[in-house]
This record gives C-alpha cells, sequence and structure tokens, in this order.
C-alpha cells in the first residue's frame, strides 16, 4: 500500500518514531496577541510546525466589487515563508496555497457572523513559518483563535486536526515522515462544542474500519487542542 | 499598496512636536526603540533570526542551493536577498505581487550587505564552472510599526552569522559555518515635522517627508545609501545624520557580536 510500505515508522511496542502512542497529538503552544500591530493575532507551534496568524478589520472591503450588501467578506491568505521547508519555495502565490487559502476561508466563514459586518471586509494573513506536517490544519486552528483574539463574534472556535495511516496502523497527528510515507491523510475542522464540521479533505487509502477511527481520533484529538486555545485565549498562553 | 491617507492633523502635530524636540512616544530626535535580537529560531531555516524594535517584527531566513557559476565568474558562488512583506504585517499592506515598496526594501539591504564583502563568494565555489552554493537570504515582516529597513538588514546579517552550510544533505561533505567577515549596519532617518530623526515608526513614516538610509561596514566604511520618497535635505543635514550613524552602528554592531 502506498508503494512506501518498507519504511517501518512503528515499533514493536506500537510506538511511533517520535515516541508517540498511536492516538497522540504533538505538543502545542499557543500564544496571542503577538502581531502588535494586528486587531488580533496568534502563534502556534505545533510539533515543529509554527505558524503567525493576524486578523485586520473588519475594515472597509475595497475593491467595491468584493463587497457584499449583507455581510461581510473574509480575505484568507496562506502563505508558506521560502524558509519554512527543507528545499526553499519560491515567493509567490501557488497554486497549492490558493486552494488551502479558500478552503480555510470557507471553513472560518461558517462560525464567523458575517451578517454583523455589512460591506465590509475582514483580512486573515496565515504565516507558516516552519512547516513539518499539516500546516493547513494548524493554519485553520490558529486563524480561529486570531479571530477570537481580535474579538470578532464567532459561534464556535474551530479545531483541525489530520489522522491518518502508517505501516497499515491508523495514527493521529501525522509527523513529517509520517505525512511523507503515510499511506492516508483525513484532515477535519471540528466545532468542539458541537461536533459539527466545517472541513473535511482526505487522500489516500482507508478502509470502513479504518476510516472510523481516524474520524474518531480526530474528534478525540480536537476536543484537547480545543483546551489549550481557551486557555491562550482566557490568560496570557501556555 | 492602496494610498494612504496623510491626515494634515498629524502632519500638524508631528511638526509641532519637533519644535518642542519631541516624538510621538516621547523619544528625542536620535533616540532609536529598544533592540531585540534572537538567533536560530526557525526549525527548518539553515540560519535564522528575529528582531524586534517596538512593535515591529521582522524575520530572516537563510536557505542554501545549488548553482551553476556564471560564465563570466566560474569560481564564484552567489548571494541573494529577497524580501516580502505580506498582509500580515499591518493594514496598509496588500498581498498582490511584490509592492515597489517590497523591493526598494529588499534590494537596499542587499546591497548593504553584498558591497561590505562580508562573504567571499569565491569561497562559496564547489566545483569551479559546475557547481557553487547560492546564499539566499529571505525577509519576512511580522509586525510593521516603521523603519523595516534597519530591521530586516539587522536581522539579515545576524541570520547569516547564524548560518550553517547543509553540505551533508547535498552530499558533498561537512556541514560548516557559512563565513562571514564583516558586520554591516544599516542606520535610516526619515523627515518629521522638518527635521531628521532616527527609527522612525510607522505614524512617522505616514506624516514625515523623505528618508535616507546609510549602510556602514567595520570601520565606519560606506557600502550604500539610499534616499528615498519626495524631499530636499542639505549636506548640513547629511553630516549631522552620518556623525549619529556612526555612533548608532557601533552599538548595534556590538548587539550583532554579542
Amino acid at each position: 500500500m502506498g508503494g512506501y510500505g518498507d519504511v517501518q515508522m512503528i515499533d514493536e511496542n506500537g510506538l511511533r518514531m517520535d515516541g508517540r502512542k498511536p492516538g497522540d497529538v504533538r505538543p502545542i503552544t499557543i500564544e496571542t496577541g503577538v502581531v502588535p500591530v494586528a486587531d488580533g493575532s496568534c502563534r502556534m507551534i505545533w510539533g515543529t510546525n509554527e505558524v503567525i496568524v493576524a486578523v485586520y478589520g473588519p475594515m472597509e472591503a475595497h475593491p467595491r466589487k468584493i463587497q457584499r450588501q449583507d455581510r461581510a467578506v473574509l480575505d484568507v491568505a496562506y502563505n508558506m515563508a521560502p524558509f519554512s521547508t527543507t528545499d526553499r519555495i519560491r515567493p509567490g502565490f501557488n497554486r497549492r496555497s490558493r486552494e488551502i487559502s479558500k478552503v480555510t476561508a470557507d471553513a472560518l466563514e461558517s462560525v464567523v457572523l458575517l451578517e454583523l459586518y455589512p460591506r465590509s471586509k475582514i483580512r486573515i494573513g496565515i504565516e507558516i513559518v516552519s512547516a513539518e506536517a499539516g500546516t493547513r490544519c494548524v493554519g485553520l486552528t490558529a486563524a480561529s483563535v486570531a479571530l477570537a483574539d481580535a474579538g470578532i463574534p464567532m459561534t464556535d472556535l474551530v479545531v483541525s486536526v489530520a489522522s491518518g495511516k502508517i505501516n497499515d496502523v491508523v495514527v493521529c497527528d501525522l509527523n513529517k515522515e509520517e505525512d511523507n510515507y503515510g499511506e492516508a491523510d483525513l484532515p477535519m475542522g471540528v466545532l468542539p462544542n458541537t461536533g459539527e464540521l466545517v472541513f473535511l479533505q482526505m487522500d489516500g487509502d482507508l478502509s470502513p474500519d479504518e476510516f472510523k477511527q481516524a474520524w474518531d481520533y480526530n474528534m478525540d484529538a480536537a476536543m484537547e487542542v480545543h483546551k489549550l486555545m481557551v486557555e491562550a485565549l482566557k490568560g496570557g498562553g501556555n | 499598496m492602496s494610498v494612504p491617507l496623510v491626515p494634515n492633523l498629524l502632519r500638524a502635530h508631528l511638526s509641532d512636536l519637533a519644535l518642542n524636540d519631541s516624538r510621538l512616544d516621547d523619544r528625542s530626535q536620535w533616540d532609536g526603540r529598544d533592540v531585540k535580537l534572537e538567533t536560530g529560531i526557525l526549525a527548518r531555516a539553515e540560519g535564522s533570526a528575529r528582531v524586534t524594535m517596538g512593535d515591529t517584527i521582522v524575520l530572516a531566513g537563510v536557505k542554501f542551493q545549488i548553482m551553476t557559476p556564471y560564465p563570466d565568474r566560474p569560481n564564484q558562488g552567489g548571494l541573494m536577498c529577497s524580501c516580502e512583506v505580506r498582509p500580515i504585517a499591518g493594514r496598509h499592506w496588500e498581498a498582490g505581487p511584490p509592492s515597489p515598496q517590497s523591493i526598494e526594501l529588499g534590494r537596499v539591504v542587499d546591497r548593504g550587505i553584498r558591497e561590505s564583502g562580508c562573504i567571499d563568494v569565491d569561497e562559496l565555489c564547489i566545483i569551479p564552472g559546475e557547481k557553487a552554493w547560492q546564499v539566499i537570504l529571505d525577509l519576512h515582516a511580522i509586525s510593521d510599526d516603521g523603519n523595516l529597513f534597519d530591521a530586516f538588514a539587522l536581522a539579515g546579517i545576524a541570520a547569516l552569522r547564524d548560518a550553517t552550510i547543509p553540505a551533508e544533505r547535498f552530499e558533498i561533505g561537512e556541514d560548516a559555518p557559512l563565513k562571514v567577515s564583516k558586520t554591516p549596519i544599516m542606520c535610516s532617518y526619515h523627515k518629521v515635522g522638518g527635521r531628521f530623526v532616527y527609527d522612525a515608526s510607522y505614524r512617522e513614516e505616514l506624516g514625515g517627508d523623505e528618508r535616507i538610509h546609510i549602510t556602514l561596514g567595520d570601520d565606519d566604511h560606506v557600502h550604500s545609501l539610499q534616499k528615498g520618497l519626495k524631499g530636499i535635505f542639505t549636506a548640513e543635514e547629511f553630516d549631522e545624520i552620518m556623525e549619529h550613524a556612526k555612533a548608532r552602528c557601533a552599538e548595534l554592531r556590538e548587539i550583532v557580536n554579542g
């Protein structure tokens, strides 16, 4: 399966290369107010991912053609810094970052009370300054914290986690090697208060049972990460 | 970048402050904000630095690539300095292709570092005419409260000094620190309320006029100059700035040499 099956990433005790059990999430720290000139911001360090998100607005939407008479628009820009990966990335937009910006905006539009700010724009900049695996999940999660830090009304935070499969074992929150050599990847965006979903992608190969396991891992991890997000927002980080 | 509105009230206020030798944040004409420099802070970069000056925060990261030397310089590697100010850094910065402002930023910082000769491009050659290292310094703004130029230049030279050539990953020998023989430092001055001030904040830049950037190397050698924006200045004003720059560059060089 996957063509990389000979790379052994789970030891005889069922532990992963970084010592985690299959259902464990990488260490996470969350800090708000890290971009002093922004209305709201968040730095999230998740494994060796480091993501900085800044929120500006609500502000005037221009050009006028992007305005909506009955609601605000979200302008999401996901970007990987040139030095965020092993091989340098050429600066500028590419198809991958455009797609991630779009699905992130789609997810956040489902929770932000956009109708409170007709004809305005809320800008969300997501900068990946160090990438490991799962940057889209960290970006989306950090963006919801930054929106809350900016005081923008939302129905819920969004917690995004990806589970996948390596060596035929379903594991939660893939790291870099697991993502490179793994056999499947299922990123989800969960609303922790209701268990509803606003973001879902998947690629690879999962049996119905494996899919159920990956889904459950994501749900459990989301609840765990949600506690850290609330803690960070309530008082000076963690 | 949209054309910012400059309130006349702000310009008038800045002029009043200048008359009383004061500034928006109570600094005097030649006072800089506190500078904090951290290095080795980015997991994936071969060298990195973060500079915090008041509410201005920037990152610099160094990456290496293998390049084919230019035909007219077969024994030399290359140094490239690129700068991006993305919408995260302030509400006045917008997405899209690099603006003239951010291109100027990158090029002025690049000239100061390149012309100081702090990196010996001959040492970057691996096989003459075939293979050489290209050092790429990427500057990334996180929060723009003015004077990105100085913050970028400081983060840039600090990141280069922190850099390791990743030879093992490219299977050409052992990792080694990048040799950086000099420490060029930039100081920038903005005309605000009719006089030059050092280390302007964003609101001072907004309500100010022309700016002058000076990069000095070790022994106070001048490596790059740039006058930006509309405005006229006198030789006497330039002399005064240059005197201050010499003293301030020495202080900042101490921080980098740490």
